[in-house]
């Protein structure tokens, strides 16, 4: 299993499709409530047709460099599965800003409390991640998207289930732990956590986990400190896993963290003979590529009428070289998830760094944030 | 009149002007951010208020027709402001930096029989581009009206006149049918070279598309709505939609078209400099002084000028913009034109007029 897709687009009936037009007619707009928008706004500022206002209730620091929002959906947001994550949206010098973040909060504690968490780590030189705890307070108001995503538990509980968690990536399997907890349910197996952090200050929700697996038989948890010990190594699965050398085919891994971290376990993995389909993880944004041999390409924005060479070793998106010339494309998660920076290929190759896929040499629709040229190539921008 | 680039200020001096009025530039886009976005966010509900409030008040005509008067006004204004200091602006991409869906080139459609993605391409590109370079930029005389010295004198100019106030009155069918007319879609010769990014079908049928949806809305959809006072729907928005045409259209030639406008050769265009491409622009533009609310029903092409040297700066600044730009180009000889609306417009009307007839080259005017 690989990281996230988007769902797929279902045919607009006949007579949806003629409902379309007529709005499209009267309002000179897509949809009516983005007719309604701005009017809306009067009542309920910052409201957004396409996603659903919620309010701040804390903001909470964790650790040195984490922070938790916890806020109360808007009663359009719909239940959703332990380790899915939304896009957050807010308004930052009048611009809309979005990221996606993990819920870090249980399905079963929305249920009883109506209220999500979010766990955030402070990008170094991030935008966004710096500025949010300053600018969001009890009170504030985000906009949410609804949950979304495939890292959810295994439909069917595996004799053992091993999590790795790297930094932040701890906040999906506290959102699994956390169901699993409160549902009282006994999980048919043996869960295992890895938890790999910096420093011994900074594991996150370590009390709560600590608890749960102090509460439950099934489930273990170990904390490890990366500085000491490194990461996830043939040692450590030795150590923590002997079931993995004994019976692979009965083990289910799921993986998060920084890209390099999901990639070496994965490997790792691999060579303790899990097949695949076994290995769950997911990419908080493009895939790293691991072969460049992307020759020097020309890309060509046609509307803007600027042609700018790639040279050989250049790593950049499509939409940090548009941005890097002047050019300003509409932009909005950055990777390759809410297609804002949809473009037109007029032609030539470009390789999705999220899939990993090299497109097709004719017209098509592309994300700039996560295509990268090779060759030359000619966009409608 | 034809200005010849061989007396303009020399490149060097133009690099100076060019880094003057790039500082301005800067410091006005420093300061863009919540207020811009809060701005056109009121204009925006305005003018769903009137657009939404005109029409309730036209239907009110049944009561006593003072209603349908005042309908027709509030929601001629609401297409105003829909065209002009909504559209036109976020259509030249001044609000792209909001990250917002509805308020952006890229999607907004505005309410006008012309189609949104033909107008970017004629006049954000070739427009803005080519400004008041004869045989380049259209927009000078759309290909009907002889308005200086550049095309030959022939009789059919001579009502142009009235070609004119037709023009004014369809002015949205004329925004329409400016790129089909280029493109030579229904008559003349096809040009060799085009530049169309998409297919002569498809332009033909985003044409057609648009023109049927604007009739849809005002013609049959509101005035079946309410039924009963069917005619009085219709013929109120009619009427909305005629004075809309005809404002436009007024404050539209008053840019390009008034007293001590230069017009270029495209020879001497080519490898233009920045310097030299702004003071092609300044001497090819013309503003109208007036109140704020006038700046804003001319959705700020009063100030033209500035609209040219800034097309993606959000237009409300630039009338603070236009007090620097004018002593800049005080410092540096290069001509302003700016004046009253009446005294303006009355110079337009004049090279209508003049043009109508055949000039002798020497005479300009």
């Amino acid at each position: 299993m690989t990281s996230m897709t988007h769902s797929q687009v279902t045919r607009p009936s006949k007579w949806l499709a003629i409902g379309q037009w007529i709005v499209g007619s009267v309002t000179n707009q897509r949809t009516l409530a983005g007719y309604l928008e701005p009017l809306i706004q009067m009542v309920k500022p910052k409201w957004r047709s396409d996603r659903i206002r919620s309010h701040i209730l804390t903001v909470r620091q964790e650790t040195s460099d984490m922070y938790s929002l916890v806020i109360r959906p808007g009663s359009a947001f719909k239940p959703f599965q332990a380790g899915q994550y939304l896009e957050l949206t807010v308004e930052k010098d009048g611009v809309w800003v979005s990221r996606f973040f993990s819920i870090s909060s249980s399905p079963k504690y929305f249920q009883q409390t109506g209220l999500i968490e979010i766990s955030i780590r402070i990008q170094d030189g991030g935008r966004i991640t710096p500025w949010l705890p300053t600018a969001l307070r009890a009170g504030s108001i985000v906009n949410l998207s609804q949950a979304q995503g495939e890292f959810v538990l295994p439909s069917h509980a595996s004799e053992h289930l091993v999590m790795i968690a790297g930094g932040s990536g701890i906040t999906p399997f506290r959102s699994m732990l956390q169901q699993l907890s409160l549902n009282q349910d006994r999980y048919n197996g043996q869960v295992t956590l890895l938890y790999y952090a910096r420093s011994e200050t900074h594991f996150l929700f370590q009390q709560e986990l600590t608890n749960y697996a102090r509460e439950n038989q099934w489930l273990s948890v170990e904390f490890i400190d990366s500085e000491k010990e490194g990461f996830v190594s043939e040692d450590h699965l030795n150590h923590y896993l002997p079931q993995l050398a004994n019976s692979p085919e009965n083990v289910n891994a799921m993986i998060c963290g920084p890209s390099p971290m999901i990639l070496s376990a994965r490997d790792l993995l691999r060579e303790s003979h899990l097949a695949p389909s076994q290995i769950h993880y997911e990419f908080f944004g493009p895939e790293p590529t691991e072969h460049q041999t992307l020759g020097a390409a020309n890309v060509l924005f046609k509307q803007a009428g600027k042609q700018i060479e790639v040279g050989e070793t250049d790593q950049q998106t499509l939409l940090d070289l548009a941005e890097s010339h002047s050019l300003k494309p509409v932009s909005g998660c950055r990777m390759g998830v809410c297609h804002q920076c949809i473009c037109q290929k007029q032609s030539g190759v470009v390789l999705n760094t999220k899939t990993g896929e090299y497109s097709d040499t004719g017209h098509e629709e592309i994300q700039l944030c996560i295509s990268r040229p090779v060759g030359d190539v000619v966009l409608e921008l | 009149m034809a200005t010849s680039m061989q007396t303009a200020p020399s490149k060097d001096v133009l690099d100076a002007f060019a880094k003057e009025l790039d500082d301005i530039r800067e410091d006005t886009m420093a300061k863009v951010g919540q207020k811009d976005a809060d701005y056109i966010r009121k204009v925006i509900r305005v003018q769903r208020i009137m657009d939404l409030g005109g029409r309730l008040m036209i239907v009110l005509g049944f009561l006593h027709p003072i209603w349908w008067v005042f309908g027709v006004l509030s929601l001629g204004f609401a297409k105003i402001l829909d065209n002009m200091e909504i559209g036109h602006n976020v259509m030249h991409g001044q609000y792209d930096w909001m990250n917002d869906p509805n308020i952006n080139s890229r999607n907004f459609d505005w309410d006008n029989a012309g189609d949104s993605n033909s107008w970017k391409r004629y006049h954000n590109h070739e427009h803005h581009t080519y400004t008041n370079i004869i045989g380049k930029d259209r927009d000078f005389g759309y290909g009907l009206l002889r308005l200086s010295d550049d095309i030959r004198w022939k009789p059919k100019h001579i009502p142009q006149f009235f070609t004119y106030m037709l023009l004014a009155i369809l002015f949205e069918f004329g925004v329409a049918y400016h790129e089909v007319a280029g493109e030579r879609i229904f008559m003349g010769k096809r040009r060799k070279v085009s530049h169309l990014p998409i297919s002569r079908e498809q332009l033909k049928n985003d044409f057609f598309s648009k023109i049927g949806r604007q009739f849809f809305k005002d013609y049959i959809f509101w005035p079946l709505l309410c039924f009963p006072v069917f005619l009085q729907v219709l013929a109120g928005n009619f009427v909305a939609n005629l004075i809309r045409n005809l404002w436009t259209n007024t404050i539209i030639f008053c840019g390009h078209f008034t007293e001590d406008i230069h017009t270029f050769k495209a020879s001497e265009c080519e490898n233009e400099s920045q310097g030299q491409w702004y003071y092609r622009q300044i001497l090819g533009s013309s503003n109208l002084e007036g109140s704020r609310l006038f700046h804003i029903l001319t959705g700020h092409l009063s100030c033209q000028v500035e609209h040219h040297l800034y097309p993606d700066v959000p237009a409300l600044h630039y009338p603070a913009m236009a007090r620097k730009v004018q002593k800049v180009c005080e410092k540096y000889g290069v001509p302003y034109n700016t004046g009253g609306f009446w005294k303006q417009y009355f110079t337009v009307a004049k090279r209508i007029l003049t043009y109508s007839f055949p000039t002798k080259k020497s005479a300009m005017a």
